[in-house]
């Protein structure tokens, strides 16, 4: 990722003050900049509104039916014409909820909660989605590819164009790709190609469409 | 039972083979006996012969199908007092004997009478029927005395008799006076016998006249000739022919009309039998009453069902038992139904002449009685049916807000901590590597390590106490889910019918992973498919698989649990699982039993 000019600002919605206060510490050590730190869905729609955001942290359930209020709030925003970066928690990795984050546009994240406890794969995240990329938690990824189907698109994959896969899938670029596994960018490319020619997936720059793509094709059945 | 029966059969054959041979002795030997010149014509012998014979068969019937045993036995005694006045000849010469016989030669007469009176019923019901009775055995008894005391010899022509040696004094007038007496007492009671018989005809319903028209009928042909005879014997002493022939007939008739009238009675029981079977089909009460009606004959049936709440009888219409119905007993018998614990049911009025047939007003009481308390356990039975059903029900749903509080309170509370707990650790981690205490820092990302492992197994302890993807994506996000973690390949179709009441969704989600957890553990199979879509106010479900079948509710105890868990909603379940042919598993879920909000 490359280094923002100024430091990210960020608002945290968050129905637990003791996460929304711990996320908020991480996110500043991070380097980012908490400007408001709320309760509920709503709140944050309403800092949201009055702009100058760059990117939201929200728990996926949060008062009032504790159901999917973050990811309510996200397609709210998306149907304001927000384009800020939003990443959402979850205590659950449930791939599902993965790809309606991922289908209500560029620049939206789903992570574990537990992902507070590594701070980089947080803070990069939230850069990633400010950024207007995608970030899918590495364990709906490894669920989704541990799925069974019926024709199962990934048998048709190599060890190492999975490998490649996977990251793809968790909103990694071509040169993150060839850095997490040791390879030359050329190589990463030639897999991604081959990937996306035995998967029948057009081609696109966009990370989001990558992620998305790939996504939806693990969850269809 | 069978050989006891044969027995008692045999028995009677035996007593009335008896009856009937003393009487045909008596007949043929008087008439051998009675010089030609004296001899009555040999038709008229032989229809006074054949009427002990008549009584003895219809005696033989009557212990069969009679109410009682009496009549039976008043008609196999008859033969034996039916002693025709040239028997005396016989015994002219046994001077002990003849006073005896002469005495008793009327006796039949009395035997008829009470047979009279004691039909249908078997037995003396009536205080005057019983008075009848009484006077005439009295007068009989006082005739064979006066027979016995006062009577030199019989009438002239009768036979040659021995003197009488029990008699005391000669009083020839005495004994004429005792004999034309008894004559005409006999002759009033039979009339009032008749009487009492003709004005119960008259009143009795239509229906209820056709049971017992030919009694009256023999009995009155009886009593007129009776009278007549009674007339001329008392002006002449002499008899009639034509008189004495359409007597015979008569007399001859009452058992038959006796024996018809009993077993007319019993086709009617035969209909209560009907009755029965009215009853089982659950009739109500507007029809039973038609039913009760039309068994027994009579079109002025009425029946009132005890009122509980206002504490009287009413009809099916509503209508009370007013004072007049009540008191209206002089043509209509109230006959009271009561549960065997004493709670009145109903009051059904009927023809006072079904009140000489106890066993058929029995016979339906019993019937209204069975069908009540039919109906009641019936209802009974509905209603705790319907109140375990909504227990059920409840204990379910009870037992899923139950699941979704904990797994809330985890979520909200211990999982919450804990991540909170490993972000703390790992800031401490952090700060330890910054200020270079390695070990520490080495030591703290071990227990983040931990901590997360337990984080995880808390979770999953979670999801598996209720699915959070349910309560918020509904039936159409958790069933991939669930299909997504099937070890065989399943292919899913879910209606998004938007989302459905709570207890539909969790049951359904329930039906599904246990359906698919057979599937994975049992079915052998390599694919599956689930269809779920809402149609015509339920939820239907079909879980499938190409497996190797035989699966049944009585051999896997997770088919039961899953059929008792669609039970206890309402819903239905139908396995299909031909051998080798796979299984489908179908279960509909109705919608509307429950329309929790949220």
């Amino acid at each position: 990722m490359e280094a923002a000019p100024r430091a990210l600002r960020v608002a945290i919605a968050d129905d637990a003050l003791l996460l929304r206060e711990g996320i908020a510490k991480v996110l500043a050590d991070g380097g980012l900049e908490v400007v408001a730190s709320v309760g509920t869905g709503t709140e944050l729609l309403e800092v949201a509104a009055r702009g100058g955001l760059d990117a939201a942290v929200l728990d996926i359930r949060m008062p009032p039916s504790h159901r999917d209020e973050g990811i309510v709030a996200l397609e709210q925003m998306r149907a304001n014409g927000s384009t800020i970066g939003v990443l959402l928690l979850s205590m659950y990795a449930t791939p599902e909820y993965a790809l309606r984050v991922m289908s209500a546009g560029s620049g939206t994240g789903y992570l574990l909660k537990e992902r507070v406890s590594e701070p980089q794969t947080l803070v990069r995240a939230v850069e990633t989605v400010a950024g207007g990329g995608s970030v899918v938690d590495p364990e709906v990824v490894e669920q989704l590819v541990q799925r069974t189907r019926a024709d199962d698109p990934l048998s048709r994959l190599t060890e190492r164009e999975r490998s490649v896969l996977e990251l793809m899938a968790q909103g990694y670029s071509n040169g993150g790709i060839a850095q997490s596994l040791f390879l030359g960018l050329k190589t990463v490319e030639t897999h991604v190609r081959s990937i996306l020619q035995k998967l029948d997936l057009e081609e696109s720059p966009e990370h989001h469409r990558r992620v998305l793509a790939v996504l939806t094709l693990l969850g269809a059945r | 039972m069978a050989p006891g029966r044969r027995g008692r059969i045999i028995k009677r054959s035996i007593v009335i083979g008896l009856v009937v041979a003393a009487s045909l002795a008596m007949e043929i030997s008087g008439f051998l006996a009675t010089p030609e010149s004296d001899r009555r014509e040999v038709s008229w012998t032989t229809l006074h012969a054949i009427v002990p014979l008549v009584f003895a068969a219809c005696a033989g019937v009557a212990w069969a199908i009679g109410p009682s045993r009496l009549p039976a036995r008043l008609m196999v005694v008859f033969p034996l007092v039916w002693v025709p006045l040239s028997f005396l000849r016989v015994i002219e010469d046994l001077a002990w004997l003849w006073p005896f016989v002469y005495g008793l030669h009327l006796w039949w007469a009395v035997l008829t009478g009470i047979l009279v009176l004691v039909y249908p019923r078997g037995w003396l019901v009536d205080r005057v029927d019983r008075w009848i009775a009484g006077i005439a055995l009295v007068g009989s008894l006082g005739y064979l005395l006066g027979v016995l005391l006062l009577l030199g010899e019989p009438a002239a022509g009768v036979c040659d008799c021995a003197p009488n040696p029990y008699r005391i004094i000669e009083a020839p007038a005495l004994f004429a006076i005792i004999d034309i007496g008894y004559r005409i007492v006999g002759v009033v009671l039979a009339i009032v016998i008749a009487g009492r018989l003709l004005v119960r005809w008259v009143r009795g319903s239509v229906p209820a006249r056709t049971v017992a028209f030919l009694m009256p009928i023999a009995l009155i042909a009886w009593v007129i000739t009776l009278a007549a005879q009674a007339i001329t014997y008392a002006a002449a002493g002499t008899t009639d022919l034509v008189l004495d022939t359409v007597s015979l007939v008569a007399i001859a008739s009452i058992p038959i009309s006796f024996v018809a009238g009993i077993s007319h009675a019993r086709n009617m029981r035969a209909r209560v039998a009907d009755l029965m079977r009215i009853t089982r089909e659950g009739a109500d009460r507007g029809l039973w009453a038609e039913s009760l009606a039309r068994t027994l004959r009579d079109a002025s049936v009425r029946v009132f069902w005890w009122d509980d709440e206002h504490g009287r009888y009413a009809d099916a219409a509503g209508q009370v038992l007013d004072d007049d119905d009540a008191g209206r007993r002089g043509d209509h018998g109230l006959l009271p139904v009561a549960s065997p614990t004493g709670v009145p049911i109903a009051l059904i009025r009927h023809d006072r002449v079904l009140t000489d047939n106890m066993r058929l007003l029995d016979g339906v009481s019993s019937a209204l009685r069975l069908s009540v308390d039919n109906g009641r356990l019936r209802s009974e039975i509905e209603r705790t049916l319907e109140q375990v059903r909504q227990s059920r029900s409840r204990i379910v749903e009870a037992g899923d807000d139950a699941r979704r509080r904990i797994e809330r309170d985890l979520h909200d509370g211990a999982q919450q901590h804990l991540v909170s707990l490993g972000m703390r650790l790992r800031l401490a981690a952090n700060q330890a590597r910054d200020r270079g205490v390695e070990p520490l820092a080495v030591e703290l990302d071990g227990t983040i390590g931990m901590l997360n492992e337990a984080l995880r197994e808390l979770r999953e302890l979670a999801q598996g106490i209720h699915p959070s993807l349910l309560s918020s994506g509904g039936l159409a996000l958790a069933v991939p889910e669930l299909a997504g973690r099937c070890p065989v390949p399943v292919e899913i179709e879910v209606q998004p019918g938007g989302r459905l009441p709570e207890v539909v969704e969790s049951t359904a989600y329930f039906v599904v992973s246990e359906a698919l957890a057979n599937i994975a553990k049992h079915a052998q199979a390599t694919r599956g498919w689930v269809r779920a879509a809402v149609d015509g106010g339920a939820l239907e479900l079909v879980v499938r698989d190409n497996g190797i079948g035989g699966a049944s509710v009585e051999a896997g105890t997770g088919m039961l649990g899953i059929i008792d868990r669609v039970e206890a909603v309402g819903g239905r379940l139908v396995v299909e699982s031909p051998e080798g042919s796979g299984t489908t598993i179908t279960v509909r879920i109705p919608l509307e039993s429950e329309t929790l909000a949220g």
